[in-house]
């Protein structure tokens, strides 16, 4: 059985759900920034960028899969 | 303080690896935008392209931040597009109206800002150049247009982000703390010439003022850089701030006699030397004036200054610390720019009226497909109001353009002809990404220029597609556009010239003096002293610039300086004056705030002296008011240098 995506409608506008997706792990990121400062996340990994955009990701594969 | 010794950096064909490590980063983020938008099938795989080459920096922070911009501007500029297309598209007057009015906002905003943001400002307008003006025939493409546009971009950020973090492309706050603590090692040799009273102390100044304030855009990239780019971004904020501070505190200080027992000139010296390397170090007293503060107002001034100036100092060394730490500075500040709407809106109409200039051109000719042309015009004014010189952008683009289509011919006609394969179009495209790129890293400011555009032209000639089409005829009307265009605009800024740098300059100075009289000494501005005192800097930075080349730009850099200095100091004087006003020396302090407002060097004294020997409120604020005070009464009774530029100009 083929999983259905359910797109989004602005103004009558079909948005595909990807695009919502995308903007809200967006949100989330800038939300989680100051809290990864906080606890220090980038001197836990020795190489910062790679883990922050492998987090992204992770946040993104999340939403897709629960929406 | 002293620089550690650098090794020299490992070199491929005379340029550094980081430079080639760079360009290849680029060729490859081209490569996986194309393969992304050729698998998705995407309308404008060239569009990923371009965004690569736009997005071409050698640091994470720079690309990210201008990826950013990018989108939103193109969300932006689209729904602009939708708008216009639907208010105006039964009239083409109306529309090109709209367009050319639409293009002259875009650049009053880009000239209201900096860096990034006036990019941003400036891709609103050539977003509509871009999407809605080769659809004036067929006004219901523009939204398809728009969405092909976006999605395109959205492929090529996430190409250039990806291929940025996997190969591991250099942070950015590593080169700006450098800049920084250059600046600072800069600030501590002017600060003896300055202190020294050297000739031609006020054109270093100000080009320090200009060097600092210039790496505001910089700063700026910091902050989307990484989870800590907030902390970092504040401490570059910090350490720039303080920096100019403790120049302005260095020129007061000379501004000031010295008495005979009070600390020199060059025990000050002494110590901003030794301040970097050990922090607190103002804590010890200034040998010779422990004894005299309450006896000679103007011992304690220099005292108080002396203080604050290593202060600043240390403050300055402690946010470079933080800045490399990743960690907030202790003491935060926001770095405001300083806005010339006058200059704005010259520069607005002017790239407006440029634009409707050669759009009747275009119209009148009744040639085909000249929407094209004139997308392509809309483009480059656009970009050219993210630049200081339009006239040079504008040549440069009009020797740029058929120096890209040459390459392209080349390209597609010679070295690719025909090939569909896309492992034969990463082997071809190789030499003309990785030349570009390679020019783009070399610091001298024409090639890279000339690199970068060569790079966004040769993407924009050559549209790579998929199946690429290989049409001489289209290649060829391309190549024609872009030169006509370029042509067009280069030919149209000689009927409407856009500012030169002596009405620049003109206009700035007119500016700065008028906002003299007009300096917040009231209680609490909306600014505190530093901050506003870095705005002016901004602006003392764009005079500096303005004025390079002319005959008059030193005696103007000059007054620009006294000018700067007269605003500081009542700056400094109004907040030390807000400290008094909870006690019962509220009553002095707004008298201090009159005689200030009034210039009255007389009466700023007495109220110096009367709030110094007042036996009421706290000793460090009834100091620190009375001092700045006898400090406004030397400067602001100091002549002005000649006025050299007239305050005639009607804006």
């Amino acid at each position: 059985m083929m999983e259905t995506f359910h797109e989004f409608i602005v103004g009558g506008v079909l948005v595909a759900p990807v695009v919502f997706y995308v903007l809200v792990t967006l949100v989330l990121i800038v939300l989680l920034r100051p809290v990864l400062h906080r606890i220090g996340f980038s001197r836990h990994f020795s190489s910062p960028s790679i883990a922050e955009l492998s987090l992204y990701i992770a946040i993104f594969g999340l939403i897709t899969l629960c929406f | 303080m002293h620089a550690a010794p650098t090794r020299p950096p490992i070199t491929f064909a005379g340029l550094p690896v980081s430079s080639w490590a760079f360009a290849i980063r680029i060729w490859l983020a081209l490569l996986v935008a194309l393969y992304v938008s050729f698998w998705l099938n995407l309308e404008a795989p060239s569009t990923a392209a371009l965004t690569i080459a736009v997005l071409a920096f050698p640091t994470r922070g720079q690309a990210v931040e201008k990826a950013c911009f990018r989108l939103m501007a193109t969300t932006i500029g689209v729904a602009a597009s939708i708008a216009m297309t639907g208010m105006f598209a039964q009239s083409n007057v109306l529309i090109l109206a709209a367009f050319a009015a639409w293009m002259g906002l875009c650049v009053y905003v880009t000239s209201l800002l900096d860096g990034n943001r006036a990019y941003a400002a400036a891709l609103c307008g050539t977003t509509v150049a871009l999407i809605a003006m080769p659809q004036l025939d067929s006004p219901q493409m523009v939204f398809q247009a728009g969405m092909a546009r976006g999605a395109a971009i959205a492929v090529g950020v996430l190409a250039v982000t990806f291929v940025n973090d996997f190969l591991a492309a250099p942070d950015f706050h590593p080169k700006v703390a450098a800049k920084i603590e250059a600046l600072q090692l800069r600030f501590l040799s002017d600060a003896s010439s300055v202190m020294r009273g050297e000739a031609r102390s006020s054109i270093a100044a100000a080009g320090l003022l200009h060097d600092m304030t210039a790496l505001r855009p910089e700063i700026a990239s910091l902050a989307p850089e990484s989870s800590s780019g907030q902390a970092r971004y504040a401490a570059a904020c910090a350490a720039a701030v303080d920096t100019i501070a403790a120049l302005f505190l260095a020129r007061a200080l000379r501004a000031l006699p010295v008495p005979v027992s009070s600390a020199s000139d060059e025990q000050i010296i002494a110590r901003l030397g030794e301040a970097p390397v050990a922090i607190g170090s103002f804590d010890r007293p200034l040998s010779g004036s422990e004894d005299i503060d309450s006896h000679d107002p103007v011992a304690m001034s220099r005292r108080w200054l002396a203080t604050n100036l290593l202060q600043k100092n240390a403050d300055t060394t402690q946010s470079l610390g933080a800045l490399r730490a990743g960690i907030y500075p202790l003491h935060q500040w926001r770095v405001p720019l300083y806005r010339s709407h006058r200059l704005a809106m010259a520069n607005g109409v002017r790239a407006g009226l440029c634009f409707a200039l050669i759009a009747t051109f275009l119209a009148l000719t009744g040639w085909p497909t000249t929407a094209s042309c004139l997308s392509l015009v809309g483009v480059l004014v656009g970009l050219s109001a993210t630049v200081p010189d339009v006239r040079a952008f504008t040549t440069l683009a009009a020797i740029v353009a058929p120096i890209s289509c040459l390459l392209v011919g080349i390209l597609e006609f010679v070295v690719l002809d025909g090939v569909t394969d896309f492992p034969l179009l990463a082997i071809g495209l190789a030499p003309f990404i990785i030349g570009s790129a390679l020019l783009i890293s070399i610091p001298n400011l024409v090639l890279s220029s000339l690199g970068r555009a060569n790079l966004v032209f040769t993407i924009a000639v050559f549209a790579p597609s998929n199946p690429q089409s290989y049409n001489p005829q289209t290649f060829l009307f391309t190549s024609l556009f872009l030169c006509l265009a370029a042509l067009s605009l280069f030919v149209a800024q000689f009927i409407i010239p856009p500012l030169s740098n002596g009405d620049r300059l003109r206009r700035l100075m007119n500016a700065a003096r008028r906002d003299l009289g007009g300096v917040e000494v009231h209680r609490h501005p909306r600014l505190a002293a530093e901050e506003a005192i870095y705005r002016d800097a901004v602006r003392v930075g764009k005079i500096v610039a303005a004025a390079a080349g002319s005959p008059s730009g030193a005696q103007a850099v000059e007054e620009a300086m006294w000018l700067f200095d007269q605003a500081a100091t009542m700056r400094l004087c109004g907040e030390q004056l807000d400290r008094l006003d909870s006690g019962i020396l509220a009553g002095l302090a707004e008298k201090a705030r009159t005689s200030l407002t009034l210039r009255d060097a007389r009466a700023i004294s007495a109220n110096a002296e009367a709030i110094r020997l007042a036996a009421a409120g706290p000793d460090d604020a009834r100091i620190a008011a009375s001092a700045s005070l006898i400090l406004a009464a030397h400067i602001l009774s100091a002549p002005p240098p000649a006025v050299v530029l007239s305050c005639g100009d009607a804006p």
